[in-house]
C-alpha cells in the first residue's frame, strides 16, 4: 500500500497473499514501510489519487516512463491539489462523535481499555472517552445493546453469542481487538493444598464469571482431560468475580477459574492459592475483548477508527514488559480497578506469590496482543457446540470472520505502522492437543466427554 | 330532589304542618320479620318544639335519621313545607348524639365549614363574622381557636348546637343531644336550648329518654311504644306555658307531677302493654290521641281533641 | 412531671450508649489479630502478600478503630470528584437520594388518587385486591431485569423499580384510611349538603391523612432499601454503586462505613416523614 506510485517500476495491480499489490516473493522488500507517520499517510494519498487518474495500471506506467516522476507530480497537482488531499487525509476525518462511553468490568483483562484513559491514549486520537465501571457481564451486555455504551469490554465468546442470538436477541457484534491473552488462573481454597490432582476433585463446587466465557470453556476442558465430566462430577456456577474470593473464604466454593486480580487477591488475603495459570493450559489463549456493535462502526467510521487506534496502541504499549509497573500504578486507584497496587504489580509483571509460600516468576502470566484471530473464534464456537450451548449447526468460518475482524484489524495495524502477525505461524495447542481450525466438526467429535 | 306532595284523592287540599310524617315504616330483612315500626303519622308545626320519647329499640333514632334524610324508610314519606324530602338538606340541621365535630378543625373552623356550605359565595370575613355570632350565642367566646380535643363534653355539644343553628335551618333535629353528658352540664345546656329557642322560635324535633328534659323543653311529647312493631301510642300536650317553665322551679309547678307521672307510667308499663290496651278499642294511627294530663291537675279531665293532622279544610273554610 | 420524663430520656440515652460501647468492645476483641500458623516465611514472599497472609492467617475483619478512621476519612472530604467512577460519598448519597425522591414522588402521585378510588368503592377494592396482593411481595431484584429488558435505560429502570416497590404501602394505607373515615363525619357533610368533591378534600382527606402519611413513611423506607439493591445491580453513581465498588476491593471497612451512612440517611428520611405525620395527626 505504501509503494511509491510515481515509481514507473512499481505495479499497483497484482496482489500478494497479504493483500498488498506486489508479487508474493517481493513481499518483504516492497512492504517496507516508510518511516514517519506523515510520509506514510502521504504515500497512501498519492497512491489513491494516481489510481483514480489511471484506472488501468499500464497507462500509469507508460505516463511515468514518458514524463518522469517530477513532471507527473506537477501535472497532477495542477489539476488535483495533492497537498490539500494529503492534508485532508492526515486529519483522518474528524470523529463524528467525540464523547464516547466505554464500559468495563474492573478486572485486569481490561487493562488496555482502562489505562488508555489516565495514560492519554484516547485523548491522543482526539477522543473524550469516559470509561464506566460496570456491575456485571449481564449489565454490560444490556447497556451495550441499549446503546448506552458505544463500545465495551466483553468476554470473547459474548459477541459471538450476541451475534448468533444465543441468550439475547441476535444483533451483529464485532471484536476488532482482543484485550488480553492468558491472565487467568485456577485458584483453590487453602484447605485443598494437598489436592492438586484434578482426579480428587469429584464433588467440588467451582465458580466461573459467566456461562459464555473462556473461563468456563477452559475449566471444562481441563477437568474433562482428567476424566471428570464437568456437568456430572463437579458443579460449575456463575459468580461475579469479586464474590469469588468471598465465597472461597466462606467455604461456599472449593475453587474457581477466574480473572485477575481475584486470583492474586485470594493469595493476598490468605484465602486461597494459585493451582494453575491458564497460560499452562493454552499459552496465548484469548480472554477478554474490545467489542463494538456493527452499527456503531458503520455509523461512526471515523470515531470507530480513532477508538480502535487508541486501543491497539494501548495494547501494544502494555505488551512490553518494561511498561507493566507504570501501568499497574496508573490503574490501581479507586476510579479504575480499586485494588492494592502490589496485587496489580504482581499480576502484570509476573513475579508473584503463589499462596503456598513460594515466589514464582512468569513474565507472560498475562500478555496483551490485540490481534483477533479467526481461529480463536472457531475454537470458541466448537466448545459452545461441545457443551450444548449451540444447538444448531453453524458455519464456523463465516461467523468467525464476521465477528472477529482479523482482516480489518490487520489493515488498521498496517496503517499505524505496526506489523500484523503472520497467520501462517499461528497454531493453537490446548493441553498438548493441536487444533485445526479447518476441521471444527471433527474437533468437536474427537472429545470423549461432551454434550452434543 | 323533592317534588310536590301528592294530594289525597277525593279530598280537598290538605293543610299540612311544617313537617308531616305520613305512614312511615321501617323493615329489615324479608317481609316475614316484624317491622321496627309501622304506620307512623305525626306532624310538627312551625315554631313548635316536639320531643319523641320511647325505650331503646323502638326506632326513635331511625325516625330521626329518616327525617334528616340520612336513611330511607321502607314505606311512607316525610313532607316538609309541602314537599317530599329526598336526602339530607341544609333546611334540616342535625345535632348528633356524639357531637360529630371534625377533630382537625377548630371551633371556628367547624362552624365556618357549615356556614360556608350554606353560603358558598360568602368571603372568609363574612363567614367568620356570622360564625362568631353563634359562638357567642352558645357562650363560647374566647374558645374559637381551640380544637375539639381541648374542649369538655358540654362545650363540644355547644359547638354542635352552634353549628346547627348557624346555617339558619327550617328545623333542628336533635338525637339525644345531652345523654352523653353529666347531669350538671346537661342541665346547663338545657337552659341554653330553652333560652335560644325562646328567642328564635326555632322549630325543633328532639329525641330523648329523659322525661324531665321533655317536660322542660317540649310543647308536645310523642310517645312511642316498644319495638318491634312500635307505634305512636299518644301525644301529650305540654299544657304548662313556656314562660312558666324554668329548670330551677319546674318541680314546683302544679301541673308538673301530673304530666310527669303520666309519662313515667307510660314508659314503665303502658309502652310494653299497649297492644293489649288498644285491643278492639279502635286505634287509628292517623288520628293518634292527644292527651293533656297536666290539666287533670287543675281541671277536670279535658276533652280529647283529635290530632290536627286529620282535619280537612273544605273550599268554604269550614272544618270537618 | 418533667423531671420524671427527663430522667427516663436520660436513662434511655445512657443505656443506648452502654450497648453501643459493649458492641464495639466485643467487636474489637473478636477482630484482634490471631497468631498465625507460625511457619517461617520467606521475607520476599511476605512482602508480596497482605499483612494477614504474611502471618499465615486469612485477612481479618477490620477493627472498630479501622472503621472509625475510614468514616472520618470519608466524611472529611465528602464531595470530591476524581473521575467518573470515583466520587465522594456525599455525591453518591445525593444521587441515590435524588432517585429515591423521584421514584417515591411518582409512586405517591399514583397511589393516593388510586387509593381514594379503591377506598370509596368496595367493588373496585375487591376487584383490584388480587393484583395488589400478587405484586406486593415481589422483590426489586426480580423487577430489575424485567425493567432493563423493556425500558432499556438503566437510570429510568432504577426509578421504575423504586416506584413499583414503594407504591404498595401507600396505596393500601390510603384505601384503608379512606374506607375507615367515621360515618359520623360523612353524615355531617351530607346534612350540610356538601358536594362529593368538597367532601373528598375537606372531610375524607384530612380524616384519612394520618393513615396515608403512615403509609408514606413505610414507603420511603422501602424506597431507600430498594435503591441500594438496584444500584448494586446497575452501577452508575450512587451509594449502592459505592458499596459494590468497595466490594470489588474487598474493603470491608468501606462497606461498613457505607452501611452506617445508609442507615443514617434512612433514619433521617423516616424521621422526616414521622414529623410530617405528626403535623396531620389530630387527637380524637
Amino acid at each position: 500500500m505504501f509503494k511509491d506510485p510515481f515509481d514507473p517500476q512499481s505495479r499497483l495491480g497484482r496482489r500478494c497473499r497479504c493483500g498488498g499489490n506486489h508479487p508474493a516473493p517481493e513481499h518483504g522488500r516492497l512492504t517496507a514501510v516508510p518511516a514517519g507517520e506523515e510520509a506514510r499517510w502521504n504515500r497512501v494519498v498519492d497512491a489513491a489519487v494516481l489510481r483514480a487518474v489511471f484506472p488501468v495500471d499500464a497507462q500509469r506506467r507508460l505516463f511515468l516512463k514518458t514524463v518522469g516522476a517530477a513532471t507527473a507530480m506537477a501535472a497532477i497537482s495542477s489539476v488535483l491539489p495533492l497537498a490539500a488531499a494529503r492534508e485532508a487525509f492526515a486529519q483522518g476525518g474528524a470523529p463524528e462523535k467525540k464523547d464516547l462511553k466505554v464500559g468495563f468490568i474492573p478486572i485486569t483483562c481490561a487493562t488496555p481499555i482502562i489505562m488508555a484513559h489516565p495514560m492519554g491514549f484516547y485523548a491522543k486520537h482526539g477522543l473524550d472517552v469516559e470509561v464506566v465501571k460496570t456491575a456485571g457481564w449481564a449489565v454490560i451486555r444490556d447497556k451495550s445493546l441499549a446503546k448506552e455504551y458505544d463500545a465495551s469490554h466483553m468476554l470473547s465468546p459474548m459477541p459471538l453469542a450476541i451475534s448468533l442470538g444465543v441468550g439475547s436477541n441476535p444483533v451483529p457484534w464485532t471484536i476488532p481487538a482482543i484485550e488480553n491473552i492468558n491472565g487467568q488462573a485456577i485458584t483453590l481454597a487453602m484447605k485443598h493444598k494437598d489436592k492438586r490432582d484434578p482426579k480428587d476433585w469429584k464433588g467440588f463446587k467451582f465458580a466461573v464469571p459467566f456461562d459464555y466465557s473462556m473461563h468456563n470453556y477452559l475449566l471444562r476442558y481441563y477437568v474433562a482431560e482428567h476424566g471428570l465430566d464437568p456437568d456430572k462430577d463437579i458443579s460449575i456456577r456463575s459468580v461475579p468475580p469479586p464474590e469469588m474470593v468471598a465465597n472461597l473464604r466462606a467455604d461456599n466454593i472449593d475453587g474457581y477459574l477466574g480473572p485477575d486480580p481475584f486470583n492474586q487477591r485470594a493469595v493476598y488475603d490468605g484465602v486461597g492459592f494459585i493451582h494453575l495459570l491458564t497460560k499452562e493450559l493454552w499459552d496465548g489463549h484469548p480472554c477478554c475483548a474490545f467489542a463494538v456493535s456493527k452499527e456503531f462502526a458503520g455509523q461512526n467510521p471515523n470515531a470507530y477508527r480513532a477508538l480502535l487506534k487508541a486501543i491497539i496502541e494501548a495494547t501494544t504499549f502494555a505488551s512490553k514488559a518494561e511498561n507493566r509497573k507504570e501501568i499497574a500504578k496508573a490503574i490501581a486507584p479507586q476510579n479504575y480497578l480499586n485494588q492494592p497496587e502490589t496485587v496489580l504489580e504482581q499480576i502484570l509483571t509476573g513475579t508473584y506469590a503463589d499462596g503456598l509460600g513460594s515466589v514464582k516468576k512468569d513474565p507472560n502470566r498475562i500478555d496483551f496482543d490485540p490481534f483477533p484471530w479467526n481461529q480463536f473464534a472457531i475454537w470458541i464456537l466448537t466448545q459452545m457446540k461441545r457443551w450444548g450451548q449451540l444447538k444448531a449447526d453453524v458455519d464456523y468460518a463465516k461467523v468467525a470472520s464476521e465477528v472477529f475482524l482479523a482482516t480489518d484489524t490487520a489493515a488498521m495495524m498496517k496503517e499505524m505502522g505496526l506489523a500484523p502477525p503472520d497467520p501462517v505461524k499461528k497454531t493453537i495447542v490446548v493441553m498438548g492437543k493441536p487444533f485445526d481450525p479447518a476441521k471444527p466438526d471433527q474437533y468437536v467429535n474427537s472429545f470423549a466427554i461432551k454434550r452434543s | 330532589m323533592a317534588h310536590q306532595a301528592r294530594d289525597l284523592p277525593g279530598v280537598g287540599r290538605l293543610e299540612r304542618p311544617l313537617i308531616s310524617v305520613e305512614g312511615l315504616a321501617r323493615r329489615f330483612g324479608d317481609s316475614a320479620q316484624p317491622a321496627v315500626f309501622e304506620n307512623i303519622w305525626f306532624g310538627v308545626d312551625r315554631g313548635e318544639f316536639v320531643c319523641l320519647i320511647g325505650h331503646s329499640g323502638c326506632g326513635k333514632t331511625t325516625i330521626l335519621n329518616v327525617l334528616a334524610g340520612l336513611d330511607q324508610p321502607s314505606e311512607g314519606a316525610v313532607i316538609v313545607d309541602n314537599r317530599e324530602i329526598d336526602g339530607p338538606s341544609l333546611d334540616r340541621a342535625v345535632i348528633f348524639q356524639g357531637h360529630a365535630l371534625l377533630p382537625w378543625l377548630s371551633v371556628m373552623g367547624n362552624i365556618a365549614f357549615a356556614v360556608a356550605s350554606r353560603w358558598p359565595a360568602w368571603d372568609r370575613a363574612r363567614v367568620q363574622g356570622h360564625a362568631r355570632r353563634f359562638i357567642d350565642l352558645v357562650g363560647l367566646q374566647g374558645a374559637e381557636i381551640k380544637k375539639p380535643s381541648q374542649l369538655s363534653g358540654g362545650m363540644k355539644q355547644r359547638v354542635g348546637i352552634a353549628r346547627a343553628l348557624s346555617i339558619e335551618p327550617k328545623m333542628l333535629l336533635m338525637d339525644e343531644p345531652f345523654s352523653a353528658l353529666d347531669a350538671l352540664t346537661r342541665g346547663m345546656l338545657q337552659d341554653e336550648v330553652l333560652r335560644i329557642c325562646a328567642a328564635t322560635r326555632q322549630t325543633v324535633f328532639m329525641i330523648t329518654h329523659d322525661v324531665d328534659e321533655a317536660i322542660l323543653l317540649a310543647d308536645r311529647i310523642v310517645l312511642m311504644t316498644n319495638g318491634p312493631g312500635a307505634k305512636i301510642a299518644e301525644i301529650v300536650v305540654n299544657t304548662m306555658p313556656r314562660n312558666e317553665r324554668h329548670r330551677n322551679d319546674l318541680h314546683r309547678h302544679p301541673q308538673y307531677y301530673a304530666i310527669r307521672n303520666h309519662l313515667v307510667e307510660f314508659l314503665v308499663n303502658r309502652s310494653r302493654a299497649f297492644d293489649q290496651e288498644i285491643a278492639g278499642a279502635g286505634y287509628d294511627p292517623r288520628r293518634v290521641k292527644l292527651v293533656k294530663p297536666g290539666l287533670a291537675a287543675v281541671n277536670p279531665p279535658a276533652e280529647i281533641v283529635p290530632f290536627r293532622h286529620t282535619y280537612l279544610k273544605t273550599e268554604d273554610g269550614r272544618q270537618q | 412531671m418533667p423531671s420524671v420524663r427527663n430522667s427516663l430520656g436520660l436513662r434511655a440515652a445512657a443505656l443506648s450508649l452502654l450497648i453501643f460501647v459493649g458492641i464495639v468492645a466485643v467487636w474489637q476483641v473478636a477482630t484482634m489479630p490471631t497468631a498465625g500458623s507460625g511457619a517461617a516465611m520467606d521475607p520476599e514472599y511476605a512482602k508480596l502478600v497482605g499483612a494477614a497472609a504474611a502471618g499465615g492467617s486469612k485477612s481479618a475483619m477490620p477493627t472498630p478503630a479501622d472503621i472509625g478512621a475510614t468514616i472520618f476519612k470519608h466524611l472529611s472530604d465528602p464531595f470530591y470528584v476524581r473521575g467518573s467512577n470515583d466520587k465522594g460519598i456525599g455525591i453518591q448519597l445525593a444521587y441515590s437520594l435524588g432517585r429515591v425522591l423521584l421514584g417515591f414522588a411518582l409512586a405517591a402521585l399514583v397511589a393516593v388518587p388510586f387509593g381514594f378510588l379503591i377506598g370509596m368503592s368496595p367493588l373496585v377494592y375487591r376487584a383490584l385486591d388480587p393484583f395488589i396482593q400478587i405484586l406486593k411481595p415481589v422483590s426489586p431484584l426480580a423487577w430489575m431485569p424485567l425493567a432493563l429488558y423493556t425500558i432499556k435505560d438503566s437510570a429510568i429502570s432504577s426509578i421504575f423499580v423504586i416506584f413499583i416497590c414503594s407504591i404498595w404501602p401507600m396505596l393500601i394505607n390510603t384505601a384503608f384510611g379512606v374506607a375507615s373515615v367515621r360515618r359520623e363525619w360523612l353524615n355531617v357533610a351530607r346534612t350540610l349538603e356538601v358536594g362529593p368533591l368538597r367532601t373528598a378534600f375537606r372531610v375524607i382527606l384530612p380524616a384519612a391523612a394520618p393513615t396515608i402519611m403512615t403509609g408514606m413513611r413505610i414507603s420511603i423506607g422501602i424506597a431507600w432499601l430498594v435503591i441500594v439493591a438496584a444500584e448494586m445491580l446497575v452501577g452508575g453513581t450512587g451509594i449502592g454503586y459505592f458499596v459494590w465498588n468497595e466490594w470489588n476491593n474487598l474493603s470491608i471497612a468501606n462497606i461498613v462505613t457505607a452501611i452506617l451512612l445508609i442507615g443514617l440517611v434512612g433514619l433521617l428520611l423516616d424521621q422526616g416523614l414521622a414529623w410530617l405525620t405528626k403535623l396531620v395527626t389530630y387527637p380524637e
